[in-house]
Formats: structure tokens, sequence, C-alpha cells
């Protein structure tokens, strides 16, 4: 555990030298967004992205659950569940291209 | 053109092809575990046109990236020679994301078939395909289905005849990764092709050397690649360096902007998509306030279904073996082979009926279960639950079946099956066992009342909170010792709602009964024969009885036995038919049956003189028949080790008859009340037996009757649930850990308790 939030943190030390750039963990319910990047470090790396969490894919932010810390994304026409952990790892612009 | 094929069904998780399964093979299923890992496996075969088909139905998956235990089993499956064709099956509502999947299929080089399933709903979402030419990208036939209507798959039957015809000359997909990425699987392929693998040759280089590119494990596990390793990280390093291409994403991201640009150019969209029906149910039955009680709500509506329409086939059950047994008895003399006689009556027959009248409660808690998820809740409760229950180390969808452990832990380790982590399934399994399951209520029931007397209600929710927290803190423990990290991430597909299935339904319900009927053959059967065999042998010769049982039963009825005068009033007793007056006057005695028939409201003074007498007669009679069955039952083997384990067990409280009683609880927990009656001489007792009650009060301490619940509790229900947890988890090792490892913390537990409260005098003294 510990060695996952010193990962985390040293992610957003480098996050706040690179500017504020928000992620999928601080997106507002009912908000579209595109990703941008996504974190080197993040576990899973290649589950997320067969689902379509790829650079480059719109995401709509459904809900959040009660209590605890999952979210639920629709990106490709299916919603996904995941822990806002893992969300922290993908950095995102709000609106999408055809909002743009 | 062959006769016999085999042919492979792929797609994603919730994309409807189990229902295409069920509709092409129908009852004809083999359901199975794939060895090594706990995911089902299925087969079926069918016969169309003269054609022999064999369909396997792959696990569903995203992709063939071998990131979970399905995609391996996909993987592993599809690289094995001597499948014919894959049926890809898209759920043409979201073609970008199902046909990622198809992308990496067509690098097999094996046939496909694309069934584009439920084309209805896309028709209804205002998508338009232009399939000749979607057929071109992907080098195969399209067909499309709506497998959730009767007659939906006809078009993909006859296509899928015409494809086998056509074997030999399959397109080929004009799907590319672009130059750069190209060059490097190429020169990856080559090192691949020089290898010349036999075993792997039917499949394309092209496709490990993706594969290897990727990363994928299961890829870069098959030895004879060990070699092209090398070039791999070279061709790796390059595409870094040169074009700044992290290959690991790179081929997610090519195959889905692949995907757009092929999506863009044969699919359109006439009308504005509505927000879908779907979208507004979860509004409210996710929504962070309403989406707990709902939740709740519906569970409990659950559990009243299965109950309430349980309960009445449980009767004809029961019913239905009390007749079996009594017919067996009836037509079976006792003195043809009475050993094979009463092991069959009471041992086979009281051991596995007493299992298979849980089916019908079974069979209704799939149903509903099946209802929950196929039509897409159960993700939905998971999502609501996770917070919670991350909470104890545990997930979102340990929940249902720690709920259904209150019921019957057996049925509630086959539901953890909706669990897709491995290691939260396995911790969820081996927890379950602490809740307190019906099995053991009758326990309680028993000893609550007798020493609890003031406090009923407390006492037993009292247990069955320690039952609660004992399994919470264990998940906790095990979250941090044995099954330590961070474990699978946490991705999970909230499929849209979908109106079940009948025929899905019975399916599902169906295989997980036929699982729980298979245990009752064989486990059960071999246990209840194992404790008939232990609680009968040795038996004890008349002549090695510390007492002449016959000689004083014998004498005890013939110092009461009737005189003409009190047989002349017995025979006028109101309420005998004309046989049992010809007993009494055989017997010269009102046997228990007898006095059962007498109209006891109509008697005379004189009359109830006698039946008091008659009864009295009966209790001394039962008392002794009673002691000479305690007697033999500690000469049995389970009364031997009883006895033998006594030092083990006195330090939590139980002397031998609760020992040996534990011992036959193994095969299921409320044996354990059968068996104290037998022990302390009261014959065939259950929970509500009020003289054990009074026996035992005159025994136990309160303390030592709440160890010996505590005891129960926390040690392993049934062995049937062993058997279980050994298939489950496909270990033998995990089931005996927990066996070991319940029996510890029962044993532990216990002895504090036991131990604390004699130190400081807590329910040390005897009620009675």
């Amino acid at each position: 555990m510990t060695e996952k939030k010193k990962c985390c943190s040293s992610c957003c030390c480098q996050e706040e030298s690179l500017g504020k750039q928000m992620t999928l963990a601080e997106l507002p319910v009912g908000t579209t967004a595109t990703i941008v990047k996504v974190m080197p470090k993040i576990r899973g790396r290649k589950k997320f992205a067969d689902v379509g969490l790829v650079v480059g894919s719109e995401l709509l932010m459904e809900a959040h659950a009660p209590l605890g810390s999952l979210i639920r994304v629709k990106v490709m026409e299916t919603s996904m569940a995941l822990h806002k952990d893992d969300a922290a790892n993908f950095v995102i612009e709000q609106g999408t291209r055809d909002e743009k | 053109m062959k006769n016999k094929y085999r042919v492979a069904l792929a797609g994603n998780p919730n994309c409807g092809k189990t229902c295409i399964f069920n509709a092409l093979t129908g009852t004809r299923q083999h359901v199975g575990n794939y060895p090594g890992v706990t995911v089902e496996s299925k087969s079926g075969t069918f016969t169309f046109e003269n054609i022999e088909i064999e369909l396997i139905d792959l696990p569903g998956v995203y992709s063939l990236s071998s990131s979970s235990p399905e995609e391996e089993v996909a993987f592993n499956e599809l690289t094995a020679p001597g499948i014919d064709l894959i049926i890809n099956v898209v759920d043409s509502t979201i073609p970008q994301r199902s046909l990622y999947l198809t992308t990496q299929l067509a690098e097999l080089h094996i046939p496909m078939l694309l069934a584009f399933n439920m084309s209805d709903d896309a028709r209804k979402k205002g998508m338009k395909y232009n399939i000749p030419r979607l057929e071109k990208y992907f080098g195969s036939p399209i067909v499309q289905t709506v497998a959730s209507q009767t007659g939906g798959v006809r078009g993909l039957l006859d296509r899928l005849v015409q494809t086998l015809s056509e074997l030999e000359d399959h397109g080929v997909p004009m799907l590319t990764y672009g130059a750069d990425i190209d060059d490097a699987i190429n020169a990856v392929a080559e090192k691949i092709e020089a290898l010349n693998v036999e075993r792997l040759r039917h499949v394309p280089a092209r496709f490990f050397a993706i594969k290897l590119l990727e990363h994928d494990s299961a890829a870069m596990r098959i030895p004879e690649f060990e070699s092209v390793f090398e070039e791999v990280e070279e061709q790796i390093k390059h595409l870094w360096e040169k074009h700044a291409i992290n290959a690991d994403t790179f081929m997610a991201d090519r195959r889905y902007a692949m995907l757009a640009g092929a999506c863009r150019d044969t699919i359109s969209m006439t009308q504005e998509r509505r927000r879908e029906i779907s979208d507004k149910i979860d509004l409210v039955l996710t929504n962070r306030y309403l989406g707990l009680p709902i939740f709740l709500l519906i569970m409990y509506v659950t559990f009243w279904f299965t109950f309430t329409c349980s309960e009445p086939l449980m009767g004809y059950i029961e019913t239905f073996f009390g007749f079996l047994a009594d017919s067996i008895g009836k037509t079976w003399s006792p003195e043809k082979v009475p050993f094979l006689r009463s092991m069959i009556i009471d041992g086979v027959i009281g051991g596995v009926g007493g299992v298979i009248v849980f089916l019908p409660n079974i069979l209704f808690l799939f149903f509903a279960i099946a209802i929950l998820e196929d039509s897409g809740y159960m993700s939905r409760a998971a999502f609501i639950m996770d917070g919670i229950m991350r909470t104890f180390g545990l997930q979102g969808r340990s929940f249902v079946p720690l709920v259904l452990g209150f019921g019957c832990t057996v049925p509630a380790i086959m539901a953890t099956r909706t669990i897709e982590s491995d290691r939260d399934r396995a911790v969820t399994i081996m927890v379950l066992p602490l809740m307190s399951c019906s099995a053991r209520l009758p326990i309680y029931a028993l000893l609550i009342p007798a020493f609890f007397a003031g406090c009923q209600a407390t006492v037993m929710f009292l247990i069955y909170v320690i039952g609660i927290i004992a399994a919470l803190v264990a998940a906790l423990v095990m979250k941090n010792t044995l099954f330590k990290g961070d474990g699978e991430v946490y991705l999970m597909e909230l499929p849209p709602y979908r109106m079940p299935t009948l025929k899905s339904l019975l399916l599902h319900m169906w295989d997980r009964s036929r699982m729980y009927l298979h245990k009752a053959g064989t486990v059960i059967l071999a246990a209840s024969i194992i404790l008939y065999i232990c609680n009968t042998f040795p038996q004890k010769k008349a002549e090695e009885f510390s007492r002449n049982y016959d000689a004083e039963i014998a004498s005890v009825r013939e110092k009461n036995a009737f005189g003409p005068v009190r047989l002349s009033l017995a025979e006028n007793l109101p309420g005998l038919s004309k046989e049992q007056i010809a007993e009494v006057k055989k017997e010269r005695h009102l046997t228990p049956e007898l006095l059962e028939a007498v109209d006891m409201k109509k008697l005379s003074l004189l009359q109830k003189k006698l039946v008091q007498s008659a009864s009295e007669t009966n209790d001394a009679v039962k008392a002794l028949e009673n002691a000479r069955k305690a007697e033999a039952m500690a000469w049995t083997i389970s009364g031997r080790i009883g006895h033998a384990l006594v030092p083990l067990m006195r330090p939590i409280g139980f002397d031998w008859h609760a020992t040996t009683a534990t011992i036959g609880a193994l095969a299921a927990k409320e044996v354990f009340v059968s068996q104290l009656g037998i022990l302390f001489s009261q014959g065939e007792a259950d929970e509500n037996s009020h003289s054990l009650r009074t026996i035992l009060v005159r025994t136990y301490t309160p303390l030592q009757a709440f160890c010996m619940m505590l005891f129960c509790l926390l040690s392993i229900p049934c062995l049937a649930t062993l058997a279980i947890i050994r298939k489950e988890l496909n270990s033998w090792k995990m089931a005996l850990i927990e066996g070991c490892a319940m029996f510890a913390l029962a044993y532990t537990v216990s002895f504090i308790v036991y131990q604390g409260g004699m130190l400081l005098n807590i329910g040390t003294k005897m009620l009675g």
C-alpha cells in the first residue's frame, strides 16, 4: 500500500510541475472529457486500454457510487466502473471533439 | 467436406454470446471447469443438415491479452490446433468496442464468421450497416442475429453451413498497424518463422509477433520463443527511440484508431441517439442516496421469494423420503441383511434426503440470482456495495454470496462465481463458512431456550453477530497475509438492462442445481455411510452390556402387565379400533402407539388412572432402551473417538457427549442435536425436545452451552462445504487449510471464552 501511495504522490508532483491538469478522478458527474495522457506508472494499463481507455477516447462521467471510491464512466458506449485511485492516472481535457 | 467440425464461440462479456450458445445447442451442453483456473468451460454438440458441430463457448473477453484468467483460457483454446471456425459474436449496438476483439481474432487466420447480434436494438438506435464493406475489412462473412428471439439465429445456422463448406477460401483482413509498427512486427515474425515450431505451425507467426511485442504473458510463457526475446526487446527499443511508441498500449491505440476508421466508413447513424431507458433506470437504481435502500429491498424480496416458494415443495420432499424409508422398512424384513437395511433407511435416506430437502431452496434461489444477473442488476449491486465491502478487504460482488451464507454455505460458495477477481473470490469463499448457516440453527434452537431463557433473542443475535464479525475480520486478516498486495485492477462493465429470457434463466438455474445434486449423490452419500458405520460399529454384544437390559425391560413389562380387571377396563377405552383392542389383549399393556389412539377427553376416573400407570411403564421401558442405546453408542467408533478426544476438548468445556456429537456434526451441523439426543438416552431428539433440554441443563453450565454454540458456529459447517471449497478453488490444499484454520479459530475462541468465563465466574452455575 505504501509503495502505491509513494508512486501516486510522485506522479502528482510531476503533474504539478507540468501545470494544472485535470484527471478522470476529478471529473464532475454529468460532464464529458477526452483523455489526453495516460500516466506511465498506471497498474493494469493494458486492461484499461483494451476497454477503450486510450488517449483520444471520449468519456462521460455517469455517476459516483454511494460510499467508497468507485466511479462509473461511459467510454465507447459502454459503462465501466473503476476506482478513483486508478482513474487519477488518466489526464483529461474537459469537453469532446464534437463540442469544440 | 468433412461432417464433423469444431467451432469456437468468441465475444465480449454481455454481448449475447451465451444466448446464441443456448439457442444453438439447447440443453445438450457440457459444463465443467478449465483445469487450474476457476473459469467455467462450456461446450455442446448439435447436428444441422448432416453436419455435426461441436461448439465451444469461450469465456467472454474484451481482448486476447491474457490479463485475466478468462483471457488466458481464450488464448490457449484459440492457439491450440483443431478449431475449424470461430464464430465471433459482436454487439452491434456498440460496434467499435466489440470489434476490438475481432481485430485480434482475425490475426489468428482461423476462418471466422461474424454474428452481429442485437441487430434489432441497433436498428432502433438508428444505426445502419454497410455489411459487404465491413465483410471486406475483416475478410469474413457477417450475419445479423437477434439471439434473444426465437428463430433469431436461423440465418446464422444457414450461413454457418455455407461458411464451413468454403473454409478453404476465406478472405484476408485488410487491417494494418501502420508502417512503423508493421516493420517491427515483420522483423519479429521472421525470427519466429525461422524457429519453425512444429506444434504452433497452424498459428501465423505474425499473431505471436504482435503478442510478444505487447509483452503478453501467455505468449511470453511459450518456451520455444525464448530465443526471440532479444529481437523483441530490440524492436521495442527501436520503436520507442525512433518513433516514441510505447508498444504495450500502442497496439490498443492503433486497433481502436483502425476501428474508428472502419466504423466511420461502414456505419451510419440516421437519428440522434436518445437517452436510453437503461440510463434512466440507473438514475434511480444506482442513485447515491436511493441506491442502497433499493438494493436492500431487492435482496429482501429475493430471499422472501426463495423461501416462500420453496417451503411447500420442501414439505413434499420430506414426506416423500419418509414414505420411501417406511415402505423399504415394511417390505424388507429386519431378518434379511439387517445391517444393510438399517444403513439404507437410517444412513443413506436420512443423510441424502436431508440434503435433497434443500433442493427447492437452491432452485428458486438460483432462479432469482439468474434474474438479477441476466437483467444486469448484479453488477449495479456490486457497484453500490463496493464501498462498504472494501472496508473489510472484500468487494461489491462478495455481498450477495455472504448473505446467501445465512441460508446454506454450499450454494453460497457456488454463487461466488460472479466475482471476477480470483483473489477476492478466494477470500470470500474462505470466510463464507463463518456466516451462520441454517443448519446451525437447530443447535441454537435447542440450547438457547434451555440455558438462556431470559434473553433468547439477545443471545441468538449475539451468535449471528459473532459469525459476521469473525468473517469480516478473517477477510481483513487474509487480505493482509495470505492474499497480500494490490491484486487485480478493478474494472467492471455495467451492461444495459435487458429482459432475461426464460430459457436462459432455466438453463442457468439447472446448471448450478445439477452441481448441488451431484454433491448430494457423492460426498454426502459417502459421508452418511461412513458416519452411520462410525455410529453403529463395533456393536456391543448382549453379554458385554453392564446390565441385562432385555431382562430388565421384560421384568418391568411383566410386573405391570394388566390383570383381568384392568384388561377389561383397557378394552373399553374410547377411541380404540377393533385391531387395537386385539393388540391390547395380546400385549396386556397399552403401548405408546395405543395410548396415542385413546381419546383422553372421554375417560372415567379409573380409566385415567390406568392410562397414567401405563404411560409410567412406557417411560420406564423407554429409559432402559435409551440407556442401552447410550451404552452402545459409547462402544462405537464415534463414541471411542469422543472419549479419546476428551483431554483435548475439556479446556473448552466439552465432555465426551459433546465431543462425540461434534464429530457426528462434521457431516452436517444439524446432526449435533440428534447425536446429543442419542448420547443422552433421549432417543431421536429434535430441537424442540423438552426432555433433552432438561437433561442438558442438569449436565452443563450456561458457559459450556455457550461454548458449544460458539464452537459449532466457528468450525466447518459440513463436509460438503469442504468438498465444494476444494472444487471451486481447485485445490485440496486450500480446503485442508480452511478446515484446519476454522478448527483452530473455533477452538481458540471457545477456549478464551470458557477459561475467561471460569476465571470471572460468569455462567458457571448450573441451572438445573
